[in-house]
């Protein structure tokens, strides 16, 4: 365990060990993630970093349970998802797992409401009312909720993916590039609101970001180079963050 | 531009591939429709060539003059042809009917020709055995021979003049050629002798003759001419090869006219089917084309490539379904053969004319499609490259006030025509074109309106599934309901098939509700005994005997005769039998009392009388006797004969009429339908020429042949369903692939592949059901106003909804949606998530 990097002294959420993923065979095989292994503490914001091509992106889809992995394990809490058949491994994903990815979050077809409420309805589960209006009050958008996407600007229909994500309390939120389609004001909404989850509300939250003042949200950023782990930083500033990866020479 | 249009075409062929279906299954029905009748009329033509085969002149009765009224084809006027020097044979022809006593012992009506003696003008082929020479000697057609089960060698009876069977020896059988479509009855063949031994009434008609080496034709009808004289005209064999072909020439149209009706039905599926797709297609590359604009490309230019694209597959469908259609024809001749038993050989005559029809549609229609679709893709602005969203309000918008107008246009002028055609009652035909062409318009205008429609049909078809399925469900209804121009125009298609469908299904259901009726009206007996051959009579103790029967409660014989009625003119008169009125016949009265028929009275048919009175007094007369006659009643009657007499009156004015043409029975109360059968059967069991029948043997045969008529239009317009059902899967198809990242997102959130390709199915199921629905609720109408506008007061149409058959109709629809949805369902369960979400 000892070349796992990880928070001393509080429960882990996610771990990933040895993981290996190659795309592409022989002379064109690349090795996107060479030996990783990791471990993100529950309650904390994570961020994941690196130059493009650093396989951070691989990483997370690979921690999500959306990829598979070629070698090694990855745990959401004590179960080994690498060992999931594709049923279960969806449940996984609608019952313990939120998602926020970059851009076409929501259904076009679906309310706000709706769409909010979907992975609960796909898990045939009823919302819990309180939490539903804390959520969506904390997002503030309870007066657009009768609106299709169409009808939002950008940033809210982050912000209402954010609200989806943490509708079912899952283990953890994985956010992918979430404010990369975002002007910096409408970045700066959704960043806020993840980390208010984190801190007022105890969710777990794992970001990929290729952004040092996005990562600079976080309680810790892990850094990725060529598929493998290239160091951590806690409590980054976005200062540090940009020194760090310059360091990396992304 | 020419190379990026290719070069998309390549791209997108698999997108392509489901439509071109569509185009080549339509193709394949007009070009297949058009070869076979091409093929049929061959076969006719050779069939009447096969009359002149041989012939150097021939010789018939002349009509030109007066000259020929009493001649007659005799003997001695074949002797003299053939002592004319230069004639090398000659030989006469004629033909009829006869009474052929089948094994079972029934008599049955057959065909009979004569076979020439000159083997040159032999018109048939031998087969096996040899051609009838003796007078005891029949031929048999191979098809009858067969039917019969009968060989060379063997006895077969025919009815002679006095209706006593006259055995006959069957030297051989014969083909007739390769037309087995006109020739459906049993044919025979005998010497002319024989013939006219046989059958009094069927006479020579004809005498051909086959000149010596060296004599031309004209010399040899000019030489033959001189020694007939008048009273016969010759022609040269030439002359009588044009004559006779004159007569092919309306050969197998109606057949064919018939299957092209239902090929346009399915062309115009399939059009909308392509409309459908260009639409979609020029909709998912609207990024790609405000590129091509953004680089300097014309409207004009985007204009031409998407219709060039159509063009091409048009093209390559027109090939692929032309190559299927001579594969149809072929098929279908083979079937044809298959179902009358004979070997007929499969020909596929191509001409000029097929070749280009097949791609001329084939073009056209995919070309014409195109046209509305590739004018959307030159109103899409350069700036739409930059834009990303599905579903914008373009794409939704655009149900506006042009499509309401046009559709009441449709609508309104749909009701017009059919209104017009409410006023046409007396001419039934001109009715149901009228009426028919009128539904058609109001169909067109329900397809217009589509969009609108969809939209509210979709939310309550999508309840049940929402509540059976849950998320899925949800989801698939919103999916079927994103956008609704797109859905209606692949419903458009299932809606017209299913609609005539349905229109014809209802009409023929009714129809056949209307025929039992008729039968019912026709049938006031249990059982009617008729003669099975023309002109030979059920012998009287017949009658008598049905009387003796414990079983049998009433006999009613009845004879007929043309007689001529002063003031009135030439008219079929039937005598029954008194202790028949009121009961076995019992017609709508309009005047008088038909119990007052007796002796020395008369009644008439309505449309008859004229202005005839009751109490006049009508000389009804044959050459063989008259009575004066006094009108005692008229009634109103389709199945009755203009004059009813009494037996009796009948015998005295036509003393030449003997025997029965038809007795009815009523069998006593209590008695069952296969009790009375076996009754009659053995009544009639040495009566060759009986044909018993019940009134519930012929509501099953009328109803056969309905179903069977509806089975071949249902096979007919089904190739349209099945476009159609392309068209729906096409649609998916095409949806899903814009719908990737959905779909993977979907994934993502928890929804398992299952779940994903349940919510494809339903949204099919959804497409399917409410496309069939639509065409059922309409079709049902149509049919209504179409019932409506054929019944009149003697045929009075009364709607009958086949339950059970729309039921099948729907659950096919059902099933097929499900099937249609499978590729797509696959192939969007397949994708990878991480790759879906990459898709841009």
């Amino acid at each position: 365990m000892s070349a796992v990097a990880s928070d001393v002294g509080l429960r882990t959420a996610v771990q990933a060990r040895e993981l290996v993923k190659v795309y592409g065979r022989g002379d064109t095989a690349v090795r996107a993630l060479d030996g990783v292994s990791v471990a993100f503490a529950a309650g904390r914001f994570t961020a994941i970093m690196g130059p493009s091509g650093s396989g951070k992106s691989t990483l997370m889809h690979c921690l999500a349970g959306l990829d598979s992995v070629d070698n090694g394990q990855v745990y959401i809490g004590q179960t080994d998802i690498t060992k999931l058949s594709d049923r279960d491994l969806t449940r996984l994903r609608r019952d313990r797992v939120g998602f926020v990815f970059q851009s076409f979050n929501l259904l076009p077809t679906l309310t706000a409401e709706q769409n909010i409420l979907l992975g609960l309805e796909l898990a045939g589960k009823k919302p819990d009312r309180a939490w539903y209006d804390t959520i969506v009050d904390t997002i503030g958008l309870r007066q657009r909720l009768s609106h299709k996407p169409s009808e939002l600007s950008g940033g809210q229909q982050q912000r209402v993916a954010c609200a989806r994500a943490l509708v079912a309390r899952p283990e953890v939120v994985f956010a992918d590039e979430p404010t990369g389609n975002l002007d910096s004001r409408s970045g700066a909404e959704v960043l806020d609101f993840l980390r208010m989850s984190v801190r007022k509300l105890g969710q777990t939250v794992i970001m990929v970001t290729h952004d040092p003042v996005a990562a600079s949200y976080a309680d810790r950023v892990v850094l990725l180079a060529d598929g493998r782990l290239a160091g951590e930083i806690n409590q980054p500033t976005a200062d540090s963050v940009l020194s760090a990866l310059k360091h990396l020479g992304a | 531009m020419f190379r990026a249009t290719l070069a998309g075409l390549r791209a997108r062929t698999a997108r392509m591939v489901l439509s071109s279906i569509a185009i080549i299954l339509g193709v394949a029905f007009v070009s297949g429709t058009l070869i076979l009748g091409n093929a049929l009329n061959q076969q006719v033509h050779d069939e009447f060539a096969r009359q002149a085969k041989g012939v150097d002149v021939s010789v018939g009765i002349s009509h030109a003059t007066n000259a020929g009224d009493n001649t007659k084809i005799t003997q001695d006027t074949i002797d003299s042809v053939r002592k004319i020097p230069g004639v090398a044979g000659a030989d006469a022809r004629g033909g009829g009917d006869i009474a052929v006593i089948k094994p079972n012992g029934k008599a049955a009506s057959a065909f009979v020709a004569t076979i020439e003696s000159t083997p040159q003008l032999q018109e048939f082929d031998l087969v096996s055995g040899a051609f009838p020479k003796a007078d005891n000697e029949i031929g048999l057609d191979e098809r009858t021979a067969k039917s019969l089960g009968l060989g060379v060698g063997q006895k077969i009876s025919v009815l002679g003049p006095d209706d006593k069977p006259v055995p006959l020896t069957v030297s051989g059988t014969y083909s007739q050629g390769s037309n087995s479509l006109s020739l459906s009855d049993m044919q025979v063949l005998l010497t002319p002798s024989a013939l006219s031994k046989l059958d009094k009434q069927s006479g020579l008609y004809q005498i051909v003759a086959a000149a010596a080496p060296g004599v031309s034709q004209q010399e040899l009808a000019d030489r033959i001419s001189a020694q007939l004289g008048k009273a016969f005209s010759v022609q040269t064999g030439d002359a009588f090869t044009q004559d006779t072909l004159q007569h092919a020439g309306q050969g197998s149209g109606g057949l064919t006219q018939f299957m092209l009706i239902f090929a346009l039905i399915s062309l115009v599926v399939a059009s909308m089917v392509i409309y459908n797709t260009f639409t979609i297609l020029v909709a998912q590359r609207t990024r790609e084309l405000a590129l091509l604009r953004c680089i300097g490309a014309e409207r004009r230019q985007v204009f031409g490539s998407v219709l060039l694209e159509a063009f091409v597959m048009g093209l390559v469908a027109s090939v692929i379904g032309l190559a299927a259609g001579i594969g149809l024809a072929a098929l279908l001749e083979k079937a044809i053969g298959w179902i009358d038993g004979s070997a007929t050989s499969v020909s596929v005559p191509m001409t000029a004319s097929v070749v280009i029809a097949a791609f001329a549609i084939g073009v056209l229609v995919t070309v014409v499609s195109a046209v509305l679709p590739a004018l959307r893709a030159t109103k899409v602005a350069p700036l739409a490259a930059l834009r990303s969203q599905l579903d914008t309000h373009d794409d939704v918008r655009r149900t506006g006030v042009l499509r309401i107008i046009s559709a009441a246009v449709l609508l309104l002028g749909g009701a017009g025509i059919i209104g017009l055609g409410m006023g046409l009652k007396d001419q039934p035909n001109a009715t149901l074109f009228t009426v028919g062409g009128g539904t058609m318009v109001m169909l067109l205008g329900v397809i217009v309106l589509g969009p609108l429609i969809v939209g509210p049909v979709n939310k309550l078809l999508g309840a049940l599934p929402s509540l059976l399925f849950g998320v899925p469900a949800k989801l698939a209804t919103a999916n079927a309901g994103r956008n609704p121009r797109r859905t209606a125009a692949t419903t458009a298609a299932l809606v017209i098939g299913v609609t005539i469908v349905t229109m014809v299904t209802v009409v023929a259901n009714s129809g056949k509700q209307a025929a039992a009726a008729q039968v019912d009206k026709r049938f006031p007996a249990d059982f009617v005994v008729k003669s099975s051959v023309y002109d030979h009579a059920l012998p009287a103790d017949l009658a008598t005997n049905l009387r003796s029967n414990g079983k049998i409660a009433q006999v009613a014989p009845s004879q007929m005769a043309a007689v001529n009625v002063g003031q009135i003119g030439d008219e079929e008169a039937t005598g029954i039998d008194p202790s028949a009125i009121g009961t076995m016949v019992n017609p709508k009265m309009v005047s008088g009392d038909l119990h007052q028929l007796g002796p020395g009275t008369v009644a008439l048919n309505k449309q008859a009388a004229g202005t005839v009175k009751l109490g006049d007094q009508l000389v009804v007369s044959t050459p063989d006797g008259n009575k004066t006659l006094k009108l005692v009643a008229v009634y109103d009657a389709q199945q009755l004969t203009d004059v009813l007499v009494t037996l009796d009156t009948l015998t005295s004015v036509a003393p030449k009429a003997t025997g029965y043409y038809q007795i009815l029975v009523k069998v006593k109360p209590g008695v069952s339908t296969a009790d009375g059968q076996a009754v009659m059967d053995q009544a009639t069991a040495n009566i060759a020429v009986a044909d018993v029948t019940s009134a519930a043997a012929t509501k099953d045969q009328l109803n056969s042949q309905i179903d069977s008529l509806l089975g071949l239009m249902w096979a007919l317009i089904g190739l349209a369903v099945v476009i159609a059902l392309f068209g729906i899967a096409n649609t998916l198809g095409l949806s899903v692939l814009e719908r990737t990242r959905e779909s993977a997102l979907l994934r993502a959130l928890g929804l398992t592949k299952g779940q994903l390709r349940l919510m494809l199915v339903i949204e099919s199921v959804l497409m399917g059901v409410m496309g069939a629905l639509i065409g059922v609720v309409l079709g049902g109408a149509f049919a209504w106003v179409l019932i409506e506008a054929l019944s009149n007061p003697e045929l009075q149409l009364g709607l009958a909804i086949p339950g059970g058959q729309l039921g099948v109709l729907l659950l096919a629809a059902v099933i097929a949606a499900v099937l249609a949805a499978l590729m797509p369902a696959r192939r969007a369960a397949r994708m990878s998530i991480v790759a879906g979400m990459a898709e841009a």
